[in-house]
């Protein structure tokens, strides 16, 4: 009986094969840009310095500085009024644009998503257009009140941005995860008991709601600790440095990187993300108390708002116009105009002048077509790549589908700065991988690596949809694993495919802290080089090229829509 | 010929026992049914047959040639058993037409095209469903897409069927015909089929030998009319025919079966052991509720008259349900006409009434 315990089935030889192959792969690209960093941890010189010596030294100096205290305090304090702002606004909307008859609902829901297609770079940027010291909208306000009656440059400003920023993470899950989809049975169930529609919403919605909360505030935490162009633009021009900020200055901007330093913070972000990862779970180990069955039953009527309709519709879209509309029409006008002020009418300082200097700009246009090899490449194969581990892992008696899942998550607590410095160590240390440094190659690899895990969330459901008897099906009618995958599987996956590829290519195509290590001369990316022209102080380009994104990815999202039927977040 | 042979064939999910050490053999051509309620073992036993679940231990040969045995560590995948599978949820493929549905494992057996094509159209003509070749699955009514699935799974000839509750998702009037036509299919093919289900009807409508299952374990197996008519179990005449369970305590055995018991609180009656008992002790009592009689009858063998209390009236159609009252303990009876409510007689011939001891 003691063969038996340790018999499984097989898959046959062919399809074995394959699945070690996909793990090796996975491993790979994992743990080659994790392990130098956990070694750079433990090394007193440059991992490509030749003498190294052991020791905590690099993890003591970063402990008892005292810019890095106040850097990790400042951090923590801007993550959790983010994620304040984020949720509020996010759970707020959800349950008034999911639950009510305000009018114009649809439309509302549609202009409070526009932050997520958008990069925080671009929406820091417009931001500061309008909002900023010498914003348009700052500038009308000092005149009519006589003096500057914000700052933005304050952590409560980076806040406020990050957190409009970030909202419709938290009104996307808590709408799809919780509004949409309690059963209506339970709301009808507590109507009937008694309750007021006001306190089925307090009673009974909001608490079913708890799992989306807590799991999208978790995220919401995740990106406020690792952004870096918010704290960037906002806070080091009244020197607020956050962790980020810090190693930005650490690795790019300084002419001799402290190696050391990057990866000592470096591997305590990893840990932060980790601990809100962890701390997520915990909170949820009793989530099957919020599990709803979904019922057949009919959507109760939408709760009536009565008198307070139109009111709360106003006042949804002056939030909508000031948070998101004002700063992405200041971007378009900016990039148009010479300058903007209130004392002259735009159309007086109409230009091309910045679109000019943008496409004079050799470095600039091929930082476009870098974007879109690096995008498209990666997209293309991190979804393949998903595919194959979520097959491997959902449907296969694979040995070690365990580790396989474990190693493709990993880089859920990797932040994308971090994953660009791993990719960037890996290229020095492993000699294999040498070549990769002046190709864009390497910035494919920290792309996959990076945004494996949101081609996953993609993949996995969309797997576990489709009835395990249907591949088993294949296998009794004689295909071996391999090809009851690629015959049942993979035809039956294409939507979800489509609708990876989609997501990756547009995260991709806005992203920026992913590359910020990896930036050599003829690698530049559409992100990394508006980051350096707003530094540079090039307001004008830099609103032309943002602009410019902005329309790719409407143009990019509209064509997905109609032609691969594709629709983000819905 | 023996053609499938289970040699202590165990599962367990970790301290859950699904399948307790069987055995059982299935001939060359025989329609074998797996009978019992969910969780009995019988889906536990096909899966295993199919090669779809690694068993924990034991042995399954076919035809002489091991399939799995835990000895030599050796369990033959899925696709290297060919054997025709049915599913309960039919599992078509959806994104294939029927056509290419049922020529699938035609092309994995690298059947050439000519040939595969005349054999598609044959299944197809034989399953009735030729003019809907090119459909889609999701364009089938549900007893279309049984067909289809039956299609697929005897397209390329297998030596062994294998049918997991198939009818179970048609309505009643759809079951009926699927039945018949099911088992007309196979005898004409001369398929060795093992077929799973807990409907007890489709079990004895279609089986050449019924296994009746229980918690893992086989309870009886035999011929319908074994399994009707003798049960050798408790349960196997709870659950074919559902008959009703008494309890009550054995006084005597004489040695041609017959058995003297007495009902808790109630009158001795007589009884038949069909397996043999001896001492005294607990004993379970088997009734099936149309051997209830209300006149003398008249044959071989004693025949109890025993008072009890009639009860409440369900009308069944062809006849009437009644709950009776027997000391206590509740009966059903199933009877042309119905008693009157209140005190009443019943006549029940030793015969009838199984005895056995009690688990």
């Amino acid at each position: 009986m003691a063969a038996s315990s340790a018999l499984r089935a097989t898959d046959g030889g062919r399809s074995q094969a394959v699945q070690w192959l996909i793990w090796l792969v996975t491993a790979v690209l994992m743990l080659a840009p994790a392990l130098p960093i956990l070694l750079q941890v433990f090394v007193d010189r440059p991992l490509y310095d030749s003498g190294w010596q052991y020791g905590f030294g690099n993890i003591t100096a970063l402990l008892t500085s005292p810019a890095f205290g106040r850097a990790l305090l400042t951090t923590l304090v801007f993550a959790a009024l983010t994620v304040v702002i984020a949720q509020a606004i996010g759970i707020f909307a959800a349950i008034v644009l999911g639950r009510t008859d305000l009018p114009g609902r649809s439309l509302i829901g549609g202009v409070l998503m526009w932050p997520l297609y958008l990069s925080h770079l671009i929406f820091a940027v417009g931001w500061l257009i309008a909002y900023g010291p010498s914003g348009l909208v700052t500038q009308f306000a000092t005149q009519i009140a006589g003096g500057a009656p914000w700052t933005l440059y304050s952590v409560l400003g980076m806040a406020v941005v990050a957190g409009v920023s970030q909202a419709p993470l938290a009104y996307l899950y808590c709408l799809y995860g919780a509004v949409k989809s309690v059963d209506p049975a339970l709301e009808s169930a507590a109507r009937t008991v008694g309750a007021g529609p006001f306190a089925v919403l307090r009673r009974v919605t909001l608490p079913l709601m708890l799992p989306s909360i807590v799991t999208s505030a978790a995220l919401n935490l995740i990106i406020a600790v690792e952004t870096l162009s918010i704290p960037l633009f906002l806070g080091r021009p009244a020197k607020i440095e956050t962790i980020s900020t810090q190693l930005y200055m650490l690795g790019v901007a300084s002419s001799t990187p402290q190696y050391g330093l990057i990866a000592s913070s470096s591997l305590l972000l990893i840990v932060l993300v980790a601990a809100t990862l962890m701390l997520q779970r915990l909170i949820l180990r009793h989530s099957h108390r919020y599990e709803t069955v979904k019922g057949k039953g009919v959507r109760t009527a939408p709760l009536r708002l009565g008198p307070w309709r139109w009111p709360l519709a106003l006042a949804m879209w002056a939030f909508l116009a000031l948070g998101v509309i004002v700063p992405v029409i200041c971007i378009v006008l900016r990039a148009f105009t010479s300058f903007l002020s209130p004392l002259i009418a735009p159309w007086h300082v109409l230009t091309l002048d910045n679109f000019r200097q943008l496409f004079g700009n050799a470095t600039l246009v091929r930082s476009i077509g870098n974007t879109f090899f690096v995008s498209i490449a990666a997209a293309v194969i991190a979804t393949l790549l998903a595919v194959m581990i979520a097959l491997v892992v959902q449907r296969s008696n694979f040995r070690l589908k365990g580790s396989l899942e474990a190693l493709a998550y990993s880089p859920r607590v990797i932040p994308g700065m971090i994953t660009g410095i791993g990719v960037f160590y890996a290229a020095i240390v492993l000699p294999p991988m040498g070549w990769l440094r002046d190709s864009l190659w390497i910035l494919v690899i920290a792309y996959v690596m990076a945004a494996l895990p949101l081609g996953l969330g993609v993949i996995q459901p969309a797997v576990a949809q489709i009835s395990a008897d249907l591949d088993k099906a294949a296998r009794s009618s004689g295909a071996d694993w391999l090809a009851a995958m690629r015959r049942v599987m993979l035809p039956l996956l294409r939507a979800a495919m489509a609708g990876s590829f989609v997501l990756l290519f547009v995260s991709y195509l806005k992203s920026y802290v992913i590359a910020i290590f990896l930036m050599a001369p003829g690698l530049e990316v559409m992100g990394v080089s508006m980051l350096t022209l707003w530094t540079n102080g090039e307001v004008g380009v830099t609103a032309a090229f943002a602009s410019l994104q902005i329309l790719g990815i409407a143009v990019f999202l509209t064509a997905a829509r109609i032609l691969m039927g594709v629709k983000l977040y819905d | 010929m023996t053609d499938l042979v289970l040699t202590g064939l165990r599962k367990t999910y970790g301290d859950f026992v699904a399948l307790d050490s069987t055995d059982l053999t299935v001939e060359q051509g025989e329609f074998l049914t797996l009978l019992g309620p969910s969780g009995c073992g019988k889906s536990t036993t096909l899966a295993a047959i199919a090669g779809l679940d690694v068993p924990s231990g034991g042995r399954i040969t076919f035809q002489g040639r091991d399939l799995y045995n835990a000895e030599t560590g050796l369990c033959l995948p899925p696709e290297a058993r060919n054997f025709g599978v049915v599913f309960q949820s039919y599992a078509l493929w959806p994104h294939m037409t029927v056509e290419k549905n049922v020529s699938m494992p035609l092309e994995l057996r690298r059947v050439p095209a000519a040939e595969r094509r005349a054999r598609v159209a044959e299944t197809l003509e034989l399953v009735g469903l030729a003019a809907f070749a090119r459909r889609y699955p999701g364009e089938l009514s549900g007893g279309q897409q049984q067909r289809v699935a039956l299609a697929r799974a005897i397209v390329f000839k297998p030596p062994l069927l294998l049918l997991d509750e198939p009818l179970s998702n048609l309505d009643a009037q759809l079951r009926l015909q699927a039945r018949s036509w099911l088992k007309d299919i196979q005898r004409s093919l001369g398929l060795t089929t093992i077929y799973v289900t807990h409907d007890q009807e489709e079990a004895l409508a279609m089986s050449d030998r019924i296994v009746v299952m229980k918690q893992g374990r086989i309870v009886q197996m035999g011929r319908p009319e074994d399994i009707y008519g003798t049960p050798l179990h408790p349960f196997s005449a709870q659950f074919v025919g559902s008959a009703n369970l008494l309890e009550a305590e054995l006084l005597s055995v004489g040695d041609d079966g017959l058995a003297r018991v007495r009902l808790p609180n109630g009158p001795e009656i007589l009884g038949h052991a069909p397996l043999p008992l001896t001492g005294a002790g607990p004993v379970s009592l088997v009734l099936r509720p149309e051997r209830i009689g209300l006149a003398p009858v008249a044959g071989p063998g004693p025949v109890n008259e025993i008072i009890v209390q009639a009860g409440a009236v369900s009308y069944l159609g062809e006849g009437y349900e009644q709950v009776l009252d027997l000391a206590g303990q509740s009966l059903r009876r199933k009877g042309e006409r119905a008693m009157t409510e209140g005190p009443g007689r019943i006549q029940v011939a030793a015969a009838d009434l199984l005895v056995f001891r009690k688990d």
